[in-house]
């Protein structure tokens, strides 16, 4: 826990997590709906 | 047999008596078992030797035999329409509308009640336990007179059916027998149980006997949410009708005609609207009492009464949102054009005033909350912020009120070069509309979890971390809504669609995860001051007010809008309004009957609240114990 609470590694860490999370909800809930969250980008 | 023991006794049997009654209306809709007696032919029903004609049911596409008459064909006449000199729609409007608030008053409440009880039968500390139990006893006798009110109101609502609609009333009675039968019943086991509730407490208040009390309220909260789902199926039934064939002959399955396709998407949206409702209503009166409050013992009882009632309103008013949001999913699934005429067409103009609505329910609640950190002693360290939230709030207020297109005389018609403004109309479209609700909602959800932190600093090992992490987090929710926001723009329609299902979640995210995440980290926090329940400008109190106000004519708006999207419909497809009032008022029109409707609820329940007051006199001195003090801590309130 203490190499957590230094900022920077708290700061990359949460920021690892954070961004993976939003983007595989953002990828799962479009899958769900038939949908495909990357369309522009496989344009 | 002891005393104690008897009143066990009988509050046991009281509860079974409740359950029964509960399951009695189910058993007298089944058909009668074949017992060799000859059962009695339906009404309508086909008789031996006569040729079965069946018809396919309109919503559910299966065949049924016909056992119903076709839905009448109305004419301008006396005889389907019979009216006072003055417009029948107005009074059927105004009827309805002041029922309906009244019941979702008096349907709200008891769950709150329910809510609060059980919080005072959980808590360790009996002090607490005993204003937790004041409270909810406080909530159920307002909603008591109320209840009387309700009733009048629908037998008002009745009547005003049977002698301006008698012909449209007739038939839907005629679909809706066995429901309208249950409906009645399920109404006096629901009156039964209400008044035990209400008379039983002091009786029932320790022990085994709370339990079987709070059990009540439990029984009380279902019989109260299934009379609304009832209820919700005959406006079902209008909007999107089911189980009848084209001419709306009956086919026998009532469970069709109430489970139409707006049915679940309605009882959702009216639960949450109604307990957010309800909320408002009690944090209103709370809100009165403390501006009315003339000792500081008073002030700190209904300060901490109103924010106990508005934490409860925005508890449901958060997903309410998302839950209209599937509403209207449902009904561009039921009808395309009924969508089109409610957010895009006719009625679009009533949405830009819902979402103005929404933003002040908003904006109302997160005032509250920031005045509200001036009454915990060490919450000065959040007030700098604040003007960061205020931004962004007012960012996604002005973005979600934008209207796609203006109404415009000729000349700024054409000097603006269109109906769409160039940059502002981009802001129009529900696209940028989800990212600016949900951007609001959010910075609800952070002012929440800044004032569940105002007077305490987390002691845990990862305390820093957890901060991090909880900033870092509510930052990527921002910009993924905003992202995705924006990314609407770029990708076709068909895909834009399904973007608000992450946005959402995006948002309940960190509503659940940051409020989970924060209650870990407050664990042992320590304390740098009491709570100082009463100690909080009268601004707050007013910002209480207008939250409830802003619910009643929200309320009252929708209503409107879901029940004007039928257009010329008495049941939509089915059986056509040819009264001379069947057209679409114009907004202003509709407005100024919302506003009388609002403020005659507004009227005639500061009477109930007056009424509640007499009786509060006369309580016994017992009732009072456990009113909060001047510097109460109900640590365990938030």
């Amino acid at each position: 826990m203490s190499a957590l609470n230094n900022p920077i590694i708290a700061v990359l860490v949460s920021l690892v997590i954070a961004v993976t999370y939003f983007t595989l909800i953002d990828h799962y809930l479009m899958e769900m709906q038939g949908l495909d969250f990357w369309y522009l980008f496989r344009q | 047999m002891g005393v104690v023991t008897r009143k066990k006794l009988f509050s046991t049997v009281a509860l079974c008596a409740i359950v029964v009654s509960l399951f009695l209306p189910i058993v007298m809709a089944l058909p009668s078992p074949a017992t060799g007696e000859e059962a009695p032919v339906a009404e309508g029903a086909p008789k031996e030797g006569e040729k079965v004609e069946k018809a396919r049911d309109v919503y559910y596409k299966t065949e049924g035999i016909v056992v119903g008459a076709p839905a009448p064909k109305t004419t301008d006449s006396p005889t389907d329409y019979p009216r006072y000199n003055f417009e029948s729609r107005v009074l059927i409007w105004f009827a309805n509308q002041q029922h309906l608030y009244y019941g979702s008053f008096v349907l709200a409440v008891p769950i709150f009640c329910m809510i609060i009880e059980f919080m005072g039968v959980m808590t360790k500390d009996k002090a607490l336990a005993k204003r937790y139990d004041q409270l909810a006893y406080d909530f159920i006798k307002i909603s008591l007179t109320a209840y009387s009110l309700t009733a009048i109101l629908g037998g008002i609502l009745i009547f005003t059916f049977l002698t301006l609609y008698p012909t449209f009333f007739a038939y839907l009675s005629s679909i809706f027998r066995p429901v309208m039968h249950i409906y009645a019943l399920m109404f006096v086991a629901e009156s039964g149980t209400l008044y035990i509730y209400y008379y039983g407490w002091d009786k029932m208040k320790e022990g085994f006997l709370k339990w079987i009390h709070l059990s009540m309220s439990v029984i009380l909260n279902v019989i109260g949410t299934l009379l609304m789902f009832l209820a919700n199926s005959w406006i079902g039934f209008m909007m999107s009708p089911a189980g009848v064939d084209e001419q709306g002959r009956y086919l026998g399955n009532i469970w069709h005609v109430i489970h139409t396709a707006l049915w679940n998407p309605l009882n959702l949206h009216r639960i949450l609207g109604n307990m957010a409702f309800g909320g408002g209503v009690v944090a209103a009166y709370a809100a009165y009492k403390f501006l009315a409050a003339k000792t500081d013992e008073e002030r700190a009882h209904y300060d901490w009464m109103g924010y106990i009632a508005m934490a409860l309103g925005v508890a449901f008013l958060i997903p309410l949102p998302f839950a209209g949001y599937w509403l209207m999913r449902e009904v561009y699934a039921y009808r395309q054009q009924m969508g089109i005429t409610l957010m895009g067409g006719l009625l679009a103009w009533l949405f830009i005033i819902q979402a103005t609505m929404i933003g002040i329910l908003f904006l109302s609640t997160n005032y509250y909350l920031w005045q509200a950190l001036g009454r915990m002693r060490g919450a000065e360290r959040f007030q700098r912020y604040i003007k960061y939230l205020v931004f962004l709030m007012a960012c996604g207020f002005m973005v979600f009120i934008t209207p796609h297109t203006m109404v415009m005389t000729p000349a700024e018609l054409k000097a603006m070069g269109g109906q769409q403004h160039p940059v502002l109309g981009n802001y129009g479209v529900m696209s940028a509309k989800n990212g600016g609700i949900n951007v609001i909602i959010v910075t609800t959800v952070l002012s929440f979890v800044w004032y569940m932190r105002g007077n305490k600093v987390p002691t845990v090992s990862w305390a820093r971390f957890g901060n991090i992490f909880m900033g870092v987090f509510f930052a990527c929710a921002y910009i993924n809504i905003i992202f995705l926001a924006i990314y609407g723009y770029y990708i076709p329609a068909n895909v834009r669609v399904g973007l608000s299902v992450p946005q959402v979640a995006s948002t309940l995210s960190c509503l659940f995860f940051m409020f989970a995440l924060n209650s870990l980290m407050m664990k042992g926090a320590k304390q740098l001051g009491p709570i100082e329940w009463g100690k909080i400008s009268a601004r707050s109190q007013y910002a209480l007010i207008m939250l409830a106000t802003a619910f009643t004519w929200m309320m009252g708006l929708m209503g409107y809008i879901r029940s004007s999207v039928r257009l010329f419909w008495h049941v939509n497809e089915i059986m056509r309004d040819n009264s001379p009032w069947a057209y679409t008022h114009t907004v202003g029109f509709a407005a100024n009957v919302i506003s009388a409707n609002v403020l005659f609820f507004w009227i005639s329940i500061l009477f109930v609240f007056w009424l509640g007051s007499l009786t509060a006199k006369k309580a016994p001195v017992e009732a009072k114990v456990g009113v909060p003090g001047a510097i109460p801590q109900p640590a365990g309130s938030h």
